[in-house]
């Protein structure tokens, strides 16, 4: 029996523990792929330490669960001194406030607190960036205070009340009885707190991926947005010494409380020796002056000379020195010492919608394509711009001028163009299938196949092939492609946006529609791989351009920034990262050959002529057709759809009210039976 | 003077909380009840939520298997950690607290790695001769996913309670002649109700919201009510409609809680890891 349960408790330890050593080998890999092991390697540390960015953003989550640490310690425990003493009813109806964090899923309590901050900031004091260090920081603070809280409550109540009594009596005023005799009574209590209130704030995500802006993100918000992508190892090898430095820190801890344990014991108190006054003294000390340096630290961030230019981008859309490419953000700062760039990134145009509409954040350069830039400029999210600082855009080719979403050409300069077609593995994808849209719904692959994860994408898909108008607002049209991609949903695997990489490039999905640029990339990455556009369907011809939402605060800054981008060079060395079209005349030049003569990246004029692009839709029909789309992600089909949307809300609010009396009957206090 | 005393020092605290705690959630109902694009106040979003109901669901059965899963696997363990001497349990508390300390995101990915069609576990398997198995995008993934993460909160809070119960009870009803399994089922079972009710608490709340795991892990079936909720705020553009399943989300934790509390002890403060 005791053997039995060693043996399992053993087992269950292992279950814990091998992702952790699956990500610490993976730190040690020269390849990127977790499942491949393709020789050891230490570069991946170099790498680490080479990039400022991470250790930058490693400093920000350091900064901010220090001082949320710290402030939540401090007020926590004179909170919980005063609960203490307050009334027996009172102490549990604010006990019960206390537990609302801890008991709320921490989705909502990002969510409740984002609302709030937008609300007060963007909504009633006008703020441009209502969310930004600061909502941050009272975010983590509010969801640390109860764990400091109840971590200090019980010691309060172990506490014999006699000895606050007996300072008193030796002439203690309150706050000096409180300094010499409760604080030292509580310590544990306040410590294990403290420690717990750290590593909450240190790791948390949910709650700050909600409260975050552009300005000061943390490490393990970014690290969501890298996990999108093929993660690049050094993010393993920054796991593996956190690892190492939070087990050191544990048994450290716990070697001090076995010691403080055994001194209890002991019957002769002895009083903490001289060097360990000094050490408590020296670490006193230690922290407060970490604490000050990194507020000073931040302060003297924020109160740099340099302007700062936040730039939002799609996923892998610009050249970022790696692979021997030019970093451009790096060469537009050199060219422009006084403009600091912040730069950000989005993996869809909806999700950049719903982060510029949500408000609370400052963007100063955007990248959408041609169907949001049209509905940005109808609901007045654009700024326009002065092409007195944008000279270079005389090199933009006049095919790309004048487009359709901004007829005037007064809130967009061209940065790409492309095409979506079908990306396949050739290893496994029979040749003879691969002729149309309908390789996306051939039953000989499911499972094998990746759908768009946005609904413009996806239902321009069905629209090609159907025969459809990309732009129909005809809701029968719209309804037919719904129940196409209802279809094809037993077929795919997942719907995806940037996860296309890594899906692709690991052969663990056969098919995905992509954007051509980013099919060329995969293929550098895998030979197996082709992209091909349908050979008789229409298909989508996008061209992605750079804005200035109404959000910004740096217009000129914005406008230098639009016009580096124009310059053939810079274009043409961007191209060749990210392996689309430029609309620049003559950055073609400045490319690699065999990119500036790719067909996946510039197919010959008559395929060409077979593309479509998106055009502006009215609201109503966009909020449909994402409503429809949402219905297919969850499993309902459209017909089912149309019904309840007529219906009645009655129903359902009934049901939430019972639900609610439910909740609060259960949760009366239970009456003691005599 | 003591009121005074006590009023000062809890009282900004108080106000911490209501504001940041209490208010936010009014603001929740505000936009849960309001339209998206025009801002006048509608019983739209509330009525959409049908749409949601199998997600919904989907999750809580979800959740409430691996919350039992988690009972099934973590107990044994907790009741072996409670079990060693002093110093063992120290050690064993700590590796048990030690991956809820690390990247909650990466520790998935990993995950991801090992149940690929060309992952880990399917290599190894080829290796035997066995033929790939299909483990990632199935539900089972997924709950396996919410096991691994919220294993830990089960196991310290049951650790918590089965190290408190007295030995000499188990003792005296082995002198009364009880079977090892009767002294299970009539002494430590009864006595670790507490720890069993809050683990299941506190694995069920965050799986029932998660949206990373179902998105890493899942297919296109197990779309989670966290993954709907993350969508309307950071891709669909449509906070309302998000605010209104965050809502129903709240309800129903704060059931489930109240139906912790019904059946568990009333003691003040619970258990806390």
């Amino acid at each position: 029996m005791k053997r039995t349960n060693r043996i399992f408790t053993i087992l269950i330890f292992i279950f814990l523990y091998i992702p952790m050593a699956v990500l610490i080998l993976g730190s040690f890999n020269t390849g990127k792929n977790l499942a491949l092991f393709e020789g050891f390697t230490f570069n991946q540390y170099k790498e680490l330490f080479r990039d400022k960015d991470l250790l930058g953003l490693l400093g920000n989550s350091l900064l901010i669960a220090i001082l949320s640490t710290a402030t939540a310690t401090a007020f926590g425990t004179f909170a919980a001194v005063g609960i203490h003493s307050l009334k027996p009813k009172m102490r549990k109806a604010v006990m019960t406030l206390t537990n609302i964090p801890m008991t709320n899923p921490d989705i909502v309590t990002g969510i409740s607190l984002s609302l709030l901050f937008v609300f007060i900031g963007s909504g009633m004091l006008g703020q441009k960036q209502s969310l930004n260090f600061w909502t941050l920081l009272i975010a983590h603070i509010t969801f640390n205070l109860p764990y400091v809280i109840l971590n200090v409550m019980p010691k309060l109540q172990q506490m014999d009340p006699a000895l606050q009594d007996a300072a008193m009596d030796l002439g203690c005023t309150p706050l000096r009885s409180f300094f010499k005799v409760t604080i030292h009574e509580i310590m544990p209590g306040v410590i294990s707190g403290a420690i717990m209130a750290f590593t909450m704030s240190l790791d948390d995500f949910v709650i700050s991926y909600f409260v975050t802006g552009t300005e000061f993100v943390t490490l393990p918000v970014k690290i969501y947005s890298f996990t999108k992508k093929p993660i690049h190892p050094k993010i393993y090898a920054m796991f593996t010494l956190l690892f190492l430095l939070i087990f050191v820190l544990m048994v450290a801890m716990n070697l001090l409380q076995l010691r403080g344990d055994k001194r209890r014991t002991q019957k002769q108190a002895k009083p903490p020796s001289r060097g360990m006054r000094t050490f408590q003294r020296v670490a006193a000390i230690a922290c407060v002056a970490v604490l000050l340096i990194g507020s000073f630290a931040l302060i003297a961030t924020t109160r740099q000379d340099k302007i700062t230019l936040n730039v939002m981008n799609w996923g892998q859309n610009i050249a970022d020195g790696s692979d021997d490419t030019l970093d451009i953000i790096a060469a537009f700062e050199e060219a422009y010492p006084n403009i600091d760039v912040n730069y950000a990134e989005y993996a869809s145009n909806e999700e950049l919608y719903s982060k510029l509409s949500t408000g609370g954040l400052v963007v100063d350069v955007i990248i959408p394509s041609d169907y949001m830039i049209a509905r940005m400029i109808s609901e007045d999210m654009l700024l326009p711009l002065n092409f007195d600082n944008i000279p270079n855009y005389q090199n933009v080719i006049d095919t790309y001028k004048d487009q359709a979403y901004d007829p005037e050409n007064k809130y967009s300069v061209p940065y790409t163009w492309g095409t979506v077609g079908i990306i396949y593995n050739a290893k496994y994808v029979d040749e003879a299938d691969v002729t149309g849209w309908d390789l996306l719904w051939n039953e000989k692959y499911k499972g094998q196949i990746l759908m768009f994860d946005n609904s413009r994408d996806a239902f321009g898909i069905a629209q090609y092939m159907l025969g459809y108008d990309v732009n129909t607002t005809d809701k029968a049209e719209l309804q037919a492609c719904a129940q196409a991609l209802a279809k094809q949903r037993p077929l795919v695997q997942q719907y995806v946006m940037d996860q296309v990489y890594a899906k692709m490039e690991e052969e663990n999905a056969w098919i995905a529609p992509y954007y051509a640029g980013d099919a060329m990339m995969m293929m550098e990455n895998n030979e197996n791989l082709r992209f091909y556009l349908p050979e008789n369907e229409t298909f989508n011809l996008f061209i992605d351009a750079m804005c200035i939402p109404s959000c910004a605060q740096e217009k000129e800054a914005a406008e230098k920034f639009i016009n580096f981008m124009c310059d053939p060079e810079i274009s043409g060395a961007n191209m060749d990262y990210i392996c689309y079209g430029s609309p620049i005349e003559g950055a073609t030049e400045h490319m690699e050959e065999y990119l500036a003569e790719s067909e996946v990246i510039y197919p010959p004029e008559e395929i060409l002529e077979r593309g479509q692009s998106y055009g502006f839709l009215p609201e109503d029909i966009t909020r449909y057709v994402e409503n429809l789309f949402l219905g297919i992600r969850v499993g309902k089909t459209a017909e089912e759809e149309e019904v309840q949307s007529s219906g009645s809300a009655l129903p359902v609010v009934l049901t939430l009210a019972g639900l609610a009396a439910a909740g609060v009957f259960l949760c009366l206090p239970k009456r003691k039976r005599k | 003077m003591k009121k005074n005393k006590s009023l000062l020092l809890s009282g900004p605290y108080v106000l911490w909380m209501l504001v940041f705690t209490l208010i936010p959630l009014g603001v929740v109902g505000y936009y849960a009840l309001t339209d998206p694009s025009t801002g006048v106040f509608t019983w739209g979003n509330l009525r959409d939520l049908s749409l949601f109901l199998p997600t919904l669901g989907s999750s809580v059965w979800y959740s409430l298997v691996s919350a039992l899963i988690c009972l099934v696997l973590g107990y044994p363990v907790a009741y072996y950690i409670a079990h060693r001497p002093p110093v063992t349990q120290k050690i064993l508390y700590m590796l048990v607290m030690l991956p809820m300390c690390m990247s909650f995101l990466l520790r998935t990915l990993a995950w991801v790695g090992l149940l690929e069609s060309n992952g880990i576990i399917n290599q190894f398997l080829n290796l035997l001769g066995i033929p790939s198995l299909e483990l990632i995008g199935t539900p089972g993934a997924v709950i396996l996913g919410m096991v691994y993460n919220y294993l830990p909160y089960m196991v310290l809070p049951l650790y918590a309670i089965i190290v408190k119960i007295d030995n000499r009870l188990i003792e005296a009803a082995e002198d009364l002649g009880c079977t090892p399994v009767q002294v299970f089922s009539k002494v430590v079972l009864p006595l670790s109700m507490p720890g069993i009710l809050s683990g299941i608490t506190m694995v069920f709340v965050p799986a029932v919201s998660t949206f990373y795991i179902s998105q890493k892990l899942g297919g296109t079936d197990t779309m989670l009510i966290g993954d709907v909720i993350e969508r309307q705020f950071k891709s669909a553009g449509n906070p309302n409609l998000g605010a209104a399943l965050s809502l129903v989300l709240m309800l129903l934790v704060f059931i489930c809680t109240g139906i912790m509390n019904r059946f568990g002890s009333d003691e003040e403060g619970g258990v806390v890891v």
